[in-house]
């Protein structure tokens, strides 16, 4: 029984291996983004210190709770960015690799989530430099309360997993329209917006908040960071997790029937 | 020889129409894609600004103008200029460039012809919902000078932009893939949504001398609304577009020099 359990996280580890392999391989890639992330923070800073130069709070937060966040929410922001099945579905589908990728002996969700998961844990290392540079920005404290950490870890774990089951959903419309360059930039916007990652949510008015708190990006970046900059009690975690965890049920389920229906309509390309 | 590009690039549209209305609903979401993407930037800020009453003593309508001009100067790129984005990976990489030299037309205009970037539209829809909702909350007499000075203005921008990403695109000669060289300059045009003078003075001068995309945003949006910015330096930006379009085609050519391919 170990044994078999062992062989099976081995097979799903090396394909999670791959991720930061392929991340890493052009370095002036890696560069490039630190010095764009960089460059956004500075933009964010100095907008959110002109917004906050004769108003004490807005939405509740005054401008250190706002600009912790804010850092925090960048950093974090492949949480909710960067699962990007929608993108890698239209891939495979569009160069022909899901022929190949359907016939392998493992599950192909689970497999795909390995190699998300890799992909974010990665992109999260490649962050530090940015965390630095966030820090000298504007030299915000961390909490020191090992429960925070806890909860921050957990919910964005179960965050994460929430929006996986939601883009797996979304990328099976590449069995159907087979490019999907747009669907992705359109999700990516969508993401951008409703997970917190330009606003805390707090600030939004009521509409968009109920938008945002039905669509599952909040939930791997706005829920998380919100705690972990004290925007949101640490006391709430219980209930956010199992909230997150009612969501990965429903969409884990759902997005395994929706995959087994569509993927009968695939197109292997090429040959 | 105007007529006949003109004509060249028409034929180049249509094959490429062609090839975009494979996917019908890609070709549909590619182009509504950039108008959510902005439009999520724009409702942040519309968020952001509804509960304060300016930004550096700038009005929300003002913003919007700011925002929508340099989103105009940027739909312009975007639309006819995205492919030098790919000339290293989808050209200079896979060879195809070869097949530009042996036409007898402009290897550049061939480059820039051979992919209508339908995702501009969404920039250009933005920009203009920005400048025509901004207009009526700005306080400008629009003129006829002031109207054709925001067109030249706007084509301004669009050259800037051009022959900026063109300036570093050309580094594809060399390196083979220019993406991260040219990114890391395009992106600097992020600053320029904004008032230049809620930033450190020098990046309000490394945005107006160096890399001028305030001449595709701030300086125009100033001078329209009278904040400070002579008309000497507004009327500059056809200028400033011009001697950067120049020397980014030098360092095109300058480039094709040292070109050698790829084999195959």
């Amino acid at each position: 029984m170990i044994a078999a359990v062992r062989r099976q996280a081995s097979i799903y580890f090396s394909f999670a291996a791959m991720a930061p392999k392929m991340m890493l391989a052009y370095s002036i890639w890696v560069w490039m983004e630190f010095f764009v992330q960089s460059m956004g923070l500075v933009i964010f800073v100095a907008f959110w210190t002109a917004v906050y130069a004769d108003q004490a709070t807005i939405g509740g937060l005054d401008l250190d709770q706002t600009l912790k966040y804010i850092i925090l929410a960048r950093i974090f922001a492949p949480l909710a960015m960067n699962t990007n099945m929608v993108f890698r579905f239209g891939t495979m589908l569009r160069e022909g690799q899901i022929g190949i990728e359907l016939l392998r002996p493992v599950d192909f969700q689970a497999a795909n989530y390995s190699v998300s998961i890799a992909f974010i844990l990665t992109d999260l290392v490649m962050q530090i430099p940015l965390a630095i540079v966030g820090w000298l920005l504007y030299r915000f404290q961390l909490p020191t309360d090992p429960w925070v950490w806890t909860a921050f870890i957990i919910s964005a774990l179960l965050g994460n997993a929430y929006v996986f089951f939601f883009d797996w959903i979304l990328g099976c419309a590449a069995f159907f329209i087979t490019e999907t360059w747009g669907l992705s930039v359109l999700r990516f916007a969508i993401a951008g917006f409703f997970s917190g990652a330009l606003i805390p949510l707090a600030m939004m008015p009521d509409w968009l908040r109920v938008i945002a708190t039905v669509l599952p990006f909040s939930q791997a970046l706005y829920v998380p960071v919100g705690l972990l900059s004290g925007i949101l009690p640490v006391s709430d975690a219980p209930t956010i997790w199992l909230g997150q965890i009612a969501g990965i049920l429903v969409l884990g389920f759902l997005s395994r029937q929706v995959f087994r229906l569509s993927v009968r309509k695939v197109t292997v390309q090429g040959g | 020889m105007v007529l006949r590009y003109a004509g060249l690039y028409g034929e180049f549209l249509r094959q490429r129409l062609k090839v975009l209305l494979e996917y019908r609903i890609n070709f549909l979401v590619g182009a509504l894609s950039t108008l959510v993407m902005q439009g999520a930037s724009v409702l942040a800020i519309w968020v952001v600004m509804r509960q304060v009453p300016d930004l550096n003593g700038w009005t929300l309508a003002e913003i919007w103008l700011i925002y929508g001009l340099l989103t105009l100067s940027k739909s312009i790129n975007h639309m006819f200029a995205d492919n030098l984005w790919t000339l290293g990976e989808s050209y200079v990489r896979t060879g195809m460039f070869d097949r530009f030299l042996v036409r007898p037309i402009d290897p550049l205009f061939h480059l820039l012809a051979d992919r209508f970037c339908h995702d501009g539209i969404g920039d250009l829809i933005i920009g203009l919902i920005l400048v025509f909702a901004a207009a009526p909350g700005v306080a400008i007499a629009w003129t006829v000078p002031k109207v054709l000075y925001l067109i030249v203005a706007v084509i301004s921008g669009g050259v800037i932009f051009i022959a900026l990403n063109l300036i570093t695109g050309v580094s594809a000669f060399w390196v083979m893939d220019s993406v991260p060289v040219i990114r890391v300059v395009f992106e600097t045009h992020e600053f320029a949504k904004f008032p230049l003078a809620i930033y450190p003075q020098a990046i309000g001068i490394l945005l107006t001398w160096l890399i001028p995309y305030g001449f595709a945003s701030f300086v125009p949006a100033a001078y329209l609304l009278d904040r400070g910015i002579s008309p000497a330096m507004a009327w500059a930006a056809p200028f400033v577009a011009a001697v950067l379009f120049t020397i980014a085609y030098r360092a095109w050519l300058f480039g094709l020099r040292h070109y050698s391919g790829t084999g195959s």
